[in-house]
Order: C-alpha cells, then structure tokens, then sequence
C-alpha cells in the first residue's frame, strides 16, 4: 500500500495535493488546462496504434478479394475513424460533468437497446458466428464498445446516489448485479464474452471504489468465479479456447493455432524485433493479426521494447485516470472521480485482457486493444472516454482555481 | 447526488464512510502489478524462451528449396552450342487453396492454352500437388504471376534448347522434363552434364510465397559441358544431302557417318527420318531412331575389300592375282550364288572394282572359317563399339565354328552377316591408316593421338586403297561418287534385304569411301534403305550423296586438292552445293 500512495503520490503531486488544505498552501502559480502526461500518452498510443494497424495489416488487405487488394485499406478507414474520433471526443469534452450524470441512466437504456437491437436477426450483422453490429449505411456500429463506456458512466451515478446503502446487499448491491446480469445475458447471446468481462469489471469495480460491502465483494467475486466456470464447463467453444490457451503446442494447428502464433511472434521479436514491417506471423499466419492480435506483431516487429513501451503507456494512462479520479474525489466530486477511476479501469482491464491474452498468460477471448487495435465503434468509444477524463481533469483545475463547472 | 456536488470546506462524512481512500490504490496497484506481470511475461517469451518459439515458427514457415543447377551445354568441336537450358517456369497448383472465380479460371486457363473444363478437373483432385502446365516461358509465367491467384505457384525451371534443330537431333537426343537425358549424347553424358542443385533455406508466408531469404545451404553446382566431335558444318552438309537423297528416291530411312581418319573422331552423324528436339510432339519411334548406331543391316558388296584384304594379307592373293569368274555362278553344296553380270577373268583388284560376288567367294573359301572369322572380329564387326551411346548396336557376326560354305561364301561379300552404319566407317578406318585400326570417338579428342591397333599391313592397305579408287573410275561400279579437286575411293553395296529369312526385291544401297585418296582425311559411310524406283545401286543412289558430303567436307575442313579442278559430269551436277 505504501508503494501505491508513493506512486500515485508521485503522479499526483503536480495536480496540486489532495486536500483543501493543500490547495490553500500552494501558490497562485497558473494552473495546466489540460493533463499533458495523458494527453501524450493518449496520442502515442492512438498513433502507435495506427501505424501498427497498417503494417499488420498491409499483407492481409493486398491479397485478399474482400478489400480489393487494396494494401492501405485498413490505414485509411482506420485514420477516418481517428478523425471520427477526435471530432467526437471534441463534442464530449464541451459536455459538463453534470449532464452527463444527468443522462447517464438514459444512455445506459440507449446502450441496453442497441444490444437487443443487435440481436435481431437482420438488424444485427454477423461476423464469423458472432452477430456483433449494426450496419449503419457506410459503417458498422457494434453496441458492446458504447455499452462499455456507458456502463462506466451509469455505474458511477448509481453508486453516488446509493452512497449510504453501500454496505446493503439489497439496496446497494442486488439492484447492480441484476442490471449487469441483463446486460451479460444480451453480450452473451451475440457472443461478446469480453465485452462482459469488461462490462463487469467496470460496474462492479466502480462499487467497490463507491465502497461497498467488502464481504459483499467478496462474495460476488466467488459467485462470479463459479459463474464463469460454469460458463466455460457448459460451452464447448469457450472450453477449447481455454484448453487451447493452457497447452497451445499440444494441438498447435487446431486450438492453439492462434495463441501459437501469437507466442512464435513474441519469440522471433527477441529485444529489439525484426524491425516495422518484417513480420511473418501478419503473412497469413496470425489471425486476426490488427486486431485482437496487434500486441503480438509489435512483439515481433519491435521487439520486447516495444511491448514494454505499450505496456508502460497504458499503465501511464490508467495511472493518470486514477490521480484524476482521486482529484476530482478529494474535491468531493465523487461522480466525476468514479467516472474517471472506472475509465482507468476499464482501459487497465481491457488492456491487460488484450496483452495477456497475446502473450498466453489468459484464455483467448475476443478483445482489442484499446486505442490501438483496428475497429471503428472501440477507437470512437475510446477517444470519448478520454475526453471524458479530460473534462474532469478540466473541471478539477477550474474549480481549484476558485471557479465553478 | 446534490449534496454531494460542488466545493466545501468542511469535513464531508460521506467521504470516510462512502469513498474509501484504499480501494482505488488497491485498484491501481493490482493494475500495475498486472503490468508488471505482463512485462514479465514479454520477457520470458522474448528473451529466455525465444530460441524455442523460433524453433516452433520455423516449423511452419521455414523452408529448404532447391536451387536449379543449370544443365551443362554441348558443344561442337568449334565451341559452337549444340544445346544449351534456358530458364523456364512450371505452373503448378494446391488443388485444396486454388478456389478460382470462373472468370480467373478462364483467363488461366487461356494463358496456358490448357482447356478450361481440363483445368478445373486438374484443380478438382484430391492431390494435394498438381502440375498444370510445364515448362513456360519467362514472359508467359510472368502473367501467369501477375493474376496472383490463390493455390497457384510457379517453379523455376530450365529447359533445354537445341539451336540445331533436327540437324543435330539423333547424335544429342533430348531430355525429358525432369532435365535427365533421355537419349543420345544427353543420355550418354548425363553424368557430365547434369549439375548439382543447391538448396537454400527461406521463409514462405502461408500461401507460398517466399518471402525471406535466410540462408544458402549449398549452392548449386552447375553442369558441365560436353565438347563433341561433331563439326556443325559437315553435320549440315550430311543432314541435308540425306535429307534430300530420302526425297529423291523415296527411300524408307537414311544414315550417313563422317570420320575424320586421323583422330576417330565423329564428324557427322545423321539419320533420316528425323524429328525435332524443340518440338517432341506427335513423336514416331521411326523419327527417333538413330539408325546409324542402333540399327543393323546386312552390309552387301561394302564387306568385298576385306576380304580381298585378307587375301593380300596372308599372302595367298595379290594385287594382280587372276581369279576366273568366268561362269557367273558358283555352285557350293547345294546353293548358288552369281555375279550380276558375266565378268569373265578378273585380278583381285577388279573382282573389287567391278563387285564380283564368286571373285570374294572363291578368295575367302580358300581359308579356314576361323581365320576370316578372326579377321572380321578384328575389324570390330559383330560387337558394339563401345561409343558409350545408349542402344548402341553390336551387329550379328556367327562363331566360325556354325559356319558351312555357302555362309562362308555369302558371308565374303556382306550378307548372313549384319553392321551398323558406324561399326562400317570403323572399320574402313584400317584402309585410311594404312592398317591400323583406332577407336571412334564422339567427343573431341585433345592431344595425344589414340594408339591404334595394327589389323594388317601398311602395304596391304595401300593396294585396297588403290582399288577402291578404281570403283569411282570408269568400269567400276560408283563413278557417280567421284568429285572435282579430290581423288576419291569407296566401295558400293547393294543388298537384298531379308524378310522372313526370305531375300526380297528391297534392296539397301550403301557406299562406304575415302578421301583425299593421296593422305585419307576422311572415312564416310552412306546407308540408304529402301530407296524406291528403279535406280536401287549402291553407286548410283549412295554414291552421290558420299560425293556430295566428301566435297563440301574436304573444303569445310581446308583439305588441300589432290587432283585436277576439272569439271566432272558429278560435279557440275552439284555445283551450286559446292559453296556450302
């Protein structure tokens, strides 16, 4: 514990202490607008991202009839959806604080519709047996990466107003767990098991940071370990994921085919990779090489530093989405600090699912990585969560400075 | 919610009760230790286990190809190219991967001239390698490559080209796909030629393709080239008089050898019929064969100067020795042999001049059968003479023992007896080297002249010589053979041939001769058989046709004249050949 307070200590200092107190202490420097060590670890990461894409994803697009062999059809239509992107994180950094509070249950039924939405046979497109999006005109809308930045939103709210029965399993914990347990049920009937993965960590870690119960934690994390052992003993397809994720080499060319590749990327990288572009595992090899799979073509391409400079931006980036959250809570600005340690999380949790599923350390599951990995609705859902954490990290500094949000 | 909204300065309890300060450090540590986790993780798959990851990657993607060796080439004895590989590609799929539109299958399909119903019954099987189309040519393949089509792979080969064409068809043979030689000198020195592929090791990506060079293994050793005896020119000079003497006299087949008497070597040696090497299509075995080596045929009156050799040689005859063949037929058991005219008194010399069949008969039956036999034997007849050419015939020459009279007879001048076409040049050899005989060669010979092996007497061989020169004079039986600026010699045969053990009224017309009859340079030995018509005679049909490859051979080789320019019935008949 004492190494975490030195380390968020050490990343917190800048903003200004924790308490009034502190604040009142410090002199009337002029303040940063903007949290610069995540705004550029942001920005590394979403251009890290988009050179990557390109490169895993040059071989795949040239030879194959689906994209017209065009070799940068996965740049270009992942540069659209980064300027998408900012636009829409430009929109939603102008949002106060309060409206989206204020629209957060809505946003989060909007969420829950476009999840049923997606289920209906013709509505919904499927993608290699999973029915996934929802084709709007020119682009693809998959509801499960919104759902997943709405969930963080309506989980911090539901946690503020239930501030006082966080200690009651009726009050403060069942009402959450039977929404979350709805929203399961439609992610696992696309199937999207990350995505629930996601979305749980997200709802529920925002009630433990609300401060729930921890015997109560405690219990749902044993309920929701049994849950998922259960899934995975009745379902055949998540079974020979996790089978193939313990043992990849024992059926190499079946189950393990892709986690195999994935690890022979990460070998042939050694510390310094093959260098950009000379990847073989992106030839044919790799599924999904752009994207469930893009840490795995860093690995080979640039080696052990360029997977431990992905790590690092993304524990920068969580780091920094804590410090926020801990600002905006120790000026008792508990939704805004939830919102922002739940956009951590959800960044954090997702990231490490992605990394340690491409290094073997977790059972496959269909997860990208965050900022980086190819795919419209994610990159979208990602630039709005940092301006999110920017809006608050925003409305902290104006209120230190003696204005109001 | 309110409450808990905006700034103030007093102590909230909500915030101890609600919002433990804990839990969002025990949230980030738990996340950087995952960093820490996976960091850990990189480095033990990226630095500790890497050599085995590597291992099992290249497994999968790693491969050892082979580099083509290119064939060596064959050359004259000029250093002209005879036959050279030239690079080329073969198309071939993964019927499993090739999943072509129709219109893609078409368009390859139009490309390698293949039909398209053909194709996709190729692309159809259940193999997991199929050849669709060998041995393209580079502009050809390019396009091929350039539809990028799935499953479809292309092989570096190499194919061989034969710059001579049907010229020098029979004496080099071909090879098959495979780049082995199949017949002839392709055969014979495929050892030689045939190089060492090398292999290197590369990466292919999951379609095929290679990708990355990683290293070379060994590199290919390329063939070696052969150097023949051949002279392209003299080749040309006996595959056209061949080929026009066959037109001429609308004979079955033709064979026609050059040696050069000095060294052995094969000049020339061709065959008609004769087929294309470029092109081995609709390909006959009559086309094929290499008459001159692999066929045997009874020799008629060309066998006449040995025996008369072996008269001289043993002392029992002479140049001048008078033999009666005065009744034109001979009685010996219970068969009869005859001259085809009356010649009344004749000397050896004549008996060879004017083909006598009861003259040669009466001087070999004055021996025992195992002496001719020995003296046949010697001059290389009845066993292949080791050329090293695939198919080489040995001919068919009876133990002396089995032999009665009247064989012994037949077998004087040339039949019961069988030679090949090259076996006769050989053996006149004796004739052109005053008697010693040396083996014949199809590649260049270098230096050290071969030693010889003494068959009979210098003076022996100097007065068959000057009989067969008579045979192109006046009164004997090749006048036609006779060119201008050369003395020449030679002897004709016209043999019946044998059908069913029966003699027919097919005849094979032959002249085996020597030139320049001053210091012989050359051996050569015409076979025609079957010419068709009424002129049939050794001298009439195969003397010209020597004439016509000894005059163009002499000059091609700068043979200085040993007679007269003057301007012969045959050699005005020719003139316009002369230049060549």
């Amino acid at each position: 514990m004492k190494l975490a307070s030195a380390l968020t200590g050490l990343f917190a200092s800048r903003g200004g202490g924790g308490t009034a107190a502190a604040r009142l202490r410090q002199p009337a420097t002029p303040a940063a607008e903007l949290d610069m060590v995540l705004i550029w670890a942001a920005l590394a990461l979403l251009l890290f991202g988009l050179v990557m894409v390109y490169s895993s994803s040059i071989a795949m697009a040239e030879g194959s009839r689906f994209t017209g062999h065009q070799s940068t059809y996965f740049l270009v239509r992942h540069s659209i959806f980064l300027g998408i992107g900012m636009v829409a994180g430009t929109l939603a950094f102008q949002v106060p604080m309060r409206s989206w509070q204020e629209a957060a249950p809505w946003l989060f039924i909007v969420g829950v519709v476009l999840l049923v939405v997606v289920l209906i046979p013709h509505l919904g497109r499927e993608v290699n047996g999973a029915r996934r999006w929802l084709p709007l005109g020119i682009i693809n809308l998959q509801p499960s990466e919104l759902m997943k930045l709405f969930a963080a939103l309506y989980a911090a709210d539901y946690t503020v107003r239930k501030l006082p029965y966080m200690s009651s399993f009726k009050r403060g914990f069942l009402p959450m767990a039977a929404v979350i347990i709805g929203v399961g049920f439609l992610l696992i009937k696309e199937p999207d098991f990350g995505a629930f993965v996601v979305i749980t960590a997200i709802a529920f870690g925002i009630l433990f940071l609300g401060g729930i119960n921890v015997r109560l934690f405690v219990m749902l994390a044993v309920v929701a370990a049994v849950g998922f052992v259960l899934l995975i003993t009745f379902s055949e397809y998540r079974r020979q994921r996790i089978l193939g994720f313990m043992d990849p080499w024992q059926d190499a060319f079946g189950k393990g085919y892709q986690l195999s590749h994935a690890l022979i990327a990460f070998g042939r990288g050694e510390w310094f990779g093959v260098g950009l572009g000379a990847s073989v595992e992106k030839l044919f090899y790799l599924p999904e090489a752009h994207t469930d799979f893009l840490l795995a073509v860093i690995a080979e391409e640039l080696g052990f530093v360029g997977v431990v400079t992905v790590v690092v931006l993304f524990a920068l980036l969580v780091q920094r989405a804590f410090a926020i959250g801990r600002q905006a809570i120790s000026l008792e600005r508990f939704y805004s600090g939830l919102v922002a340690q739940g956009l951590g999380l959800w960044m954090g949790v997702q990231s490490f699912i992605n990394m340690g599923v491409n290094m073997g350390l977790l059972p496959t599951k269909g997860l990208t990585l965050p900022l980086m990995s190819f795919g419209g609705s994610g990159i979208v859902a990602n630039c709005i969560a940092l301006a999110i954490l920017l809006r608050i990290d925003w409305e902290n500094r104006q209120i230190m400075r003696g204005g109001r949000t | 919610m309110k409450r808990a909204r905006g700034v103030t300065f007093n102590h909230n309890p909500l915030l101890d009760k609600g919002l433990p300060v804990w839990r969002p450090r025990f949230v980030l540590l738990a996340l950087l230790g995952c960093s820490i986790a996976l960091v850990g993780r990189a480095a033990y798959l990226q630095g500790v286990n890497d050599d085995f990851l590597q291992a099992k990657g290249a497994s999968r993607y790693a491969r050892v190809i082979d580099v083509p060796a290119t064939r060596g080439r064959i050359m004259d004895r000029n250093g002209d190219v005879l036959a050279v590989s030239t690079p080329v590609k073969s198309v071939w799929a993964i019927p499993e991967d090739a999943r072509l539109q129709p219109a893609q299958a078409r368009r390859l399909a139009e490309l390698l001239d293949l039909d398209v119903r053909e194709l996709n019954r190729k692309l159809a099987s259940e193999k997991e390698f199929t050849y669709l189309k060998r041995q393209l040519p580079p502009e050809l393949a390019e396009r091929v490559a350039a539809l990028k089509l799935p499953g479809i792979h292309l092989q570096q080969e190499y194919r061989r080209y034969y710059p001579g064409g049907e010229v020098t068809a029979h004496v080099l043979g071909f090879t098959g796909v495979d780049d082995h030689g199949q017949e002839g000198i392709e055969l014979a020195f495929d050892g030689e030629l045939v190089g060492k592929p090398g292999s290197r090791r590369v990466i292919k990506d999951r379609r095929g393709h290679i990708v990355e060079d990683v290293e070379s293994i060994r590199l290919p050793q390329e063939g070696g080239d052969v150097t023949l005896s051949i002279d392209s020119k003299i080749q040309y000079l006996a595959y056209s008089a061949l080929r026009d003497v066959v037109k001429k006299y609308k004979a079955q087949a033709a064979s026609a050898v050059v040696l050069d008497a000095r060294t052995g070597e094969v000049l020339a040696l061709v065959n008609n019929p004769v087929f294309n090497p470029n092109n081995r299509e609709r390909l006959t075995g009559a086309q094929l064969r290499n008459r001159a080596l692999t066929d045997t045929y009874e020799p008629g009156s060309t066998m006449k100067p040995f025996t008369a050799a072996m008269g001289l040689e043993k002392g029992k005859y002479r140049f001048n020795t008078v033999i009666d063949t005065s009744a034109g037929r001979m009685t010996i058991g219970n068969a009869t042999i005859s001259d085809s005219h009356k010649h009344g008194m004749l000397t050896v010399a004549e008996v060879i001049q004017k083909s006598s069949n009861i003259g040669v008969a009466k001087i070999a039956l004055s021996f025992p059968p195992e002496e001719m036999w020995s003296f046949f034997d010697k001059l290389g007849f009845g066993a292949p003479l080791g050329l090293g050419f695939p198919g080489e015939a040995g001919g068919r020459l009876r133990p002396a023992k089995t032999w009665r009279p009247i064989e012994q007879a037949t077998m004087s001048y040339g039949h019961g007896l069988s030679v090949t076409v090259m076996q006769m040049a050989h053996a006149y050899l004796a004739f052109a080297r005053d008697g010693e005989l040396i083996p014949v060669s199809l590649t260049k010979q270098s230096g050290t002249p071969v030693a010889g092996r003494r068959v009979f007497s210098a003076q022996t061989a100097r007065e068959i010589r000057a009989m067969l020169e008579m045979v192109v004079q006046p009164g004997g039986t090749a006048p036609a053979a006779q060119i201008s600026g050369y003395r020449v010699g030679g002897k004709t045969g016209t043999a019946q041939k044998l059908d069913g053990g029966r003699y027919t009224r097919r005849y094979v017309a032959s002249f085996v001769g020597l030139a320049p009859m001053s210091d012989p340079r050359l051996v050569i030995a015409v076979m025609v058989d079957e010419p068709s018509g009424k002129e049939y005679y050794g001298g009439q049909v195969a003397g010209p046709v020597f004439g016509q490859i000894a005059s163009g051979a002499l000059r091609a080789l700068g043979v200085a004249p040993d007679a007269p320019l003057v301007p012969l019935q045959v050699a005005q008949q020719e003139a316009p050949r002369e230049h060549m």
